[in-house]
């Protein structure tokens, strides 16, 4: 951002792209995480978030009943994007409670896909953007914050990702509330890094995420739309980047059958909050973008 | 036809634990200065930096902070293991290992539950501390 503010560049590219789904490169770098542990059959991302979640699920009142919501919405989402990869694959609750576990306690559609593919956005001032073709998406506020702290080490880690730091910054930065939020673009890694995720951030306290995903909310025609790609769950992996971009293309109106208003019975989105997360909640990004 | 597992990678810092695992001594880094114990094994004492340090053994009981079940396997040794179960043990003198539960049913680990070091040959070089459930 200050470089484009400096001058110093006009645009800048954000891209990712990888084979991850043709290649063993993904499964190869997470397996890698921590050599000691494989020796106890310990391997990759999605066990070790199952164990917060599992540590969660003792702690607070968690787990496939609230993550069944998560599954299920984004799955609706995907179901109105011709490019998610789970497009033509709807998904009951009875079938999310009868999926295969992965590792307890997440089934199957608990993990994030694996894909082909790629995503890139521009970034430049908001006075460049202004004479380019499409109506641009403007970024209000950001906010990160990285505890860094590996999870096995840490006391508690139910809460207090870096999500609570980073959305404060960014709300801040924007000189807005929870409240003035439309819609959300969540790092969807897990279904429960979006339970924890929106908790951090203030939208409900902990355990009280199964009411809050309740009935829909966060689905087509919900009150609060979450991942309205179908995310990392149900679009596509591209990282932060499958979140983030959908937030642009939802405010740029370029979201066909699943844009938000009328088409999806939601509310016109003015602003979006998006997140990043890396490791195993050890960083955190924030961002908040709206319409000119 | 079963797939090795991987095993141990022992290094400097790593070699005493291993070594007391092979005369089935659970034994972590003490620290001079402050009294933290330690795991992983490292130069220093993460809280107070000190590099004084001694190894020294522990009880080997702890209780489970959390754990998952797996049921794929990642990797072929393990094809014919699961459903089993992974494990953050914290045990009673500090430190927080990683480990599997053995001795009972997957379906009757619970977080807290009361354990205790159980000895696992994985060859003639290495033996491993897995742990079982044991009375509170
Ligand atoms: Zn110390």
């Amino acid at each position: 951002m200050g470089a484009l503010e400096s001058g110093e560049c006009r645009y800048v590219m954000l891209s990712y792209g990888h084979s991850a789904l043709s290649s063993d490169g993904m499964l190869r770098m997470l397996g890698e995480f921590e050599v000691e542990d494989m020796v106890f059959g310990h391997f990759g991302a999605a066990a070790a978030y199952a164990l917060a979640a599992r540590r969660a699920m003792h702690v607070y009142r968690t787990g496939p009943g609230t993550w069944q919501h998560i599954a299920i919405g984004q799955r609706r989402w995907a179901n109105l994007n011709p490019r998610a990869m789970m497009y033509d694959r709807p998904m009951s609750a009875e079938e999310y409670f009868n999926a295969r576990w992965h590792v307890e306690p997440f089934r199957s559609p608990d993990n994030c896909l694996i894909t082909d593919g790629g995503r890139a956005c521009i970034i430049t001032t908001a006075e460049r953007a202004r004479d380019l073709r499409h109506r641009p998406a403007l970024v209000m506020g950001m906010g990160h914050d990285h505890p860094a702290r590996s999870v096995y080490r840490t006391l508690d880690f139910t809460g207090g990702t870096g999500a609570k730091k980073a959305g404060e910054k960014a709300l801040a930065m924007a000189g807005i509330t929870l409240g003035d939020i439309d819609a959300c673009e969540i790092y969807d890694c897990f279904t429960y890094t979006v339970e924890l995720t929106l908790q951090d951030y203030g939208f409900f306290g902990p355990g009280e995420g199964e009411d809050w995903f309740r009935d829909g909310a966060t689905e087509p025609g919900g009150r609060m739309p979450v991942n309205t790609s179908g995310g990392l769950l149900s679009e596509a992996y591209f990282m932060g980047l499958t979140p983030f971009t959908e937030a642009v293309m939802q405010l740029m109106g370029r979201c066909g059958e699943r844009q938000l208003g009328p088409a999806t019975r939601t509310k016109d989105p003015e602003i979006i909050l998006c997140s990043d997360n890396g490791g195993i909640f050890q960083s955190h990004a924030c961002y908040i973008l709206r319409r000119p | 036809m079963s797939e090795e597992k991987p095993t141990p990678v022992i290094n400097a810092d790593t070699r005493p634990f291993w070594e007391a695992c092979r005369n089935r001594i659970l034994k972590f880094q003490k620290c001079r200065a402050c009294g933290h114990v330690r795991w992983p094994a490292a130069y220093l004492c993460p809280e107070c930096h000190s590099l004084d340090t001694l190894w020294v053994p522990v009880s080997g009981k702890g209780t489970v902070f959390s754990y998952v079940v797996y049921h794929v396997a990642y990797h072929p040794g393990f094809l014919s293991d699961v459903p089993y179960v992974v494990a953050l043990v914290d045990l009673d003198e500090g430190p927080r290992f990683l480990s599997n539960i053995t001795g009972c049913s997957p379906d009757e680990v619970y977080c807290d539950m009361p354990v205790e070091v159980a000895w696992e040959d994985r060859s003639a070089e290495v033996t491993l501390p897995k742990f079982r459930p044991r009375e509170a």
